[in-house]
């Protein structure tokens, strides 16, 4: 009978940690990119700005209905070829994989970025904005100081799960042949035999981050709470 | 007669002037060929049944609601599309909503310190110090440091009065300012009001509160149905009221 044993996870700790470190940085560069990008087009449908609303509709209609692998395999593949067509020469472009997977999931998690702040700008009250305006203050003032705040604290619990899904979901770069968290653990399952130990850890890890996550925004709220509410 | 920025000619004193004002949404006209005149450190009140125009006209002024026909001008400068007029004229009016309308996610003091910083330009000392000044003036000096969540009904209208107080307006307009507080708290606010139109501040101010108008109106104007009905100073249009809709509407007030 096989008994459990975790000493493979001490001796193999350095190979996971450096996993962990590659989905955090992931999941922290896709949310800036995702949060910066994903205000813009927000805005840009806030504002309906002429073709410019359009394009970025189709753009979110588009990536929202592809799963996240479809468009990771899409930029790995593609990209160099567009790129080869765009620089002349028709020779492909190779971008590596560590870039792919940064672009990538910028760019796809700043279309759902982009939903969840589109809705929050439509629930600001009408009467936010007549004060703006009875105070002369600038759209951009108005924007940048009342309205995105507001929008950004009331939607932070959204935000915040959304992370959370694009923490769980940087495990798809093993189609890059990248080594995030979990592709560390499955080759070290392979190598050395120990799958029901490695996979308990990495479930755990994941569980540990996701619920501090979680924690980390409840208490944020409670702060914030006086502030939000009228 | 003087002129004014724009060339034309109003009566000296005179800091507003409404003339054939028109105002219609879709094909409902909310206000018919309205004319009116402010008068440097006048006080009117504004008061008519509900669905009168009270509102539309006084958020015209500031050009919160856009006109559609006659002219506003405010202060010498005449309302049109062109932002930089609309805003001039912004910096010039105050304005306090029914709801209060703070910014539920800054403090009371950053409340009354943004505006004076992002468009009169002012440094972040200054407006520190005019906001802890305007706060004392209506007494909620203490609260600076609170979120308008945590403050009564009565003293938010006060920190709204305060936050349009710092831009340093010369016409303060109030769209029913008492009417979303408990009664208790309507007092407060109402004093504030009356120190401001005592200390010699333009005021427009909508509301059914008779014993703010008696003590401090100069001219009671009574709107029924988009149109100014009838004009007085208001111990005259309280006792002596001289239109019939204006007398049902006394009665109504007083119950
Ligand atoms: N944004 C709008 N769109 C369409 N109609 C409007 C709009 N704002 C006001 N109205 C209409 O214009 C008329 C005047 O409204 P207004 O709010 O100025 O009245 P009021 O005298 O302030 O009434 P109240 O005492 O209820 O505040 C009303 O019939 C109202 O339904
Ligand atoms: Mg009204």
């Amino acid at each position: 009978m096989n008994t459990l044993d975790f000493s493979i996870v001490a001796q193999s700790w350095p190979y996971l940690w450096s996993g962990l470190l590659f989905s955090l940085s992931l999941t922290a560069a896709a949310f800036a990119i995702g949060m910066i990008l994903g205000t813009c087009l927000a805005l840009v449908q806030h504002f309906d700005v002429p073709v410019l609303a359009k394009i970025v509709r189709s753009y979110v209609a588009i990536i929202r209905s592809i799963p996240l692998i479809l468009v990771l395999f899409w930029f790995f593949f593609l990209m160099p070829i567009v790129l080869g067509h765009l620089s002349g020469n028709g020779r492909p472009v190779p971008i590596g994989a560590s870039a792919t997977a940064f672009t990538t999931f910028g760019l796809f998690e700043a279309a759902y970025y982009s939903e969840i702040i589109r809705v929050g700008l439509r629930a600001v009250n009408k009467g936010q904005f007549e004060a703006c305006q009875a105070l002369a203050l600038s759209t951009y003032h108005t924007y940048r100081h009342i309205v995105l705040p507001q929008v950004l604290r009331v939607a932070s619990p959204i935000i915040l799960s959304q992370t959370i899904i694009l923490f769980q979901d940087t495990s798809l770069v093993y189609v890059l042949s990248l080594t995030d968290l979990l592709g560390a653990a499955s080759k070290l399952a392979q190598l050395n035999g120990r799958l029901v130990e490695m996979y308990l850890v990495v479930a755990v890890a994941y569980l540990i981050i996701s619920s501090a996550a979680s924690q980390c925004v409840a208490s944020l709220r409670k702060r914030y709470a006086i502030a939000t509410t009228r | 007669m003087p002129l004014d920025t724009a060339g034309n000619a109003t009566p000296s004193g005179s800091i507003v002037v409404v003339e054939n004002l028109v105002k219609r949404f879709g094909a409902f006209t909310a206000l018919n060929d309205i004319n009116l005149r402010v008068d440097k450190g006048e006080t009117i009140v504004l008061c008519g049944p509900s669905g009168s125009g009270k509102s539309t006209l006084i958020r015209c002024i500031n050009h919160i609601e856009q006109h559609d026909g006659g002219r506003i001008v405010v202060d010498g400068i005449e309302l049109s599309n062109r932002m930089a007029d609309i805003n001039s004229v912004r910096c010039e009016v105050g304005m306090v909503f029914q709801s209060f309308n703070l910014f539920p996610h800054l403090t009371v003091a950053e409340n009354c310190m943004l505006a004076p910083m992002k468009v009169r330009g002012i440094s972040q000392f200054e407006a520190r110090d005019r906001a802890r000044l305007l706060l004392r003036k209506v007494r909620i000096a203490d609260q600076a440091d609170k979120y308008p969540a945590q403050l009564s009904g009565g003293q938010q209208q006060r920190v709204a009065i305060a936050r349009a107080l710092c831009m340093q307006p010369k016409i303060m307009l109030f769209d029913e300012p008492t009417s979303a507080l408990d009664p208790e708290m309507v007092k407060e606010v109402l004093e504030t009001m009356v120190e401001l139109a005592k200390e010699g501040m333009t005021m427009v101010c909508v509301t059914h509160e008779m014993g703010f108008a008696r003590e401090v109106a100069d001219q009671v104007v009574f709107m029924d149905r988009g149109s100014i009905i009838e004009e007085a100073d208001p111990e005259t249009f309280f006792r002596a009221p001289r239109t019939e809709r204006a007398k049902g509407f006394l009665n109504q007030i007083i119950h």
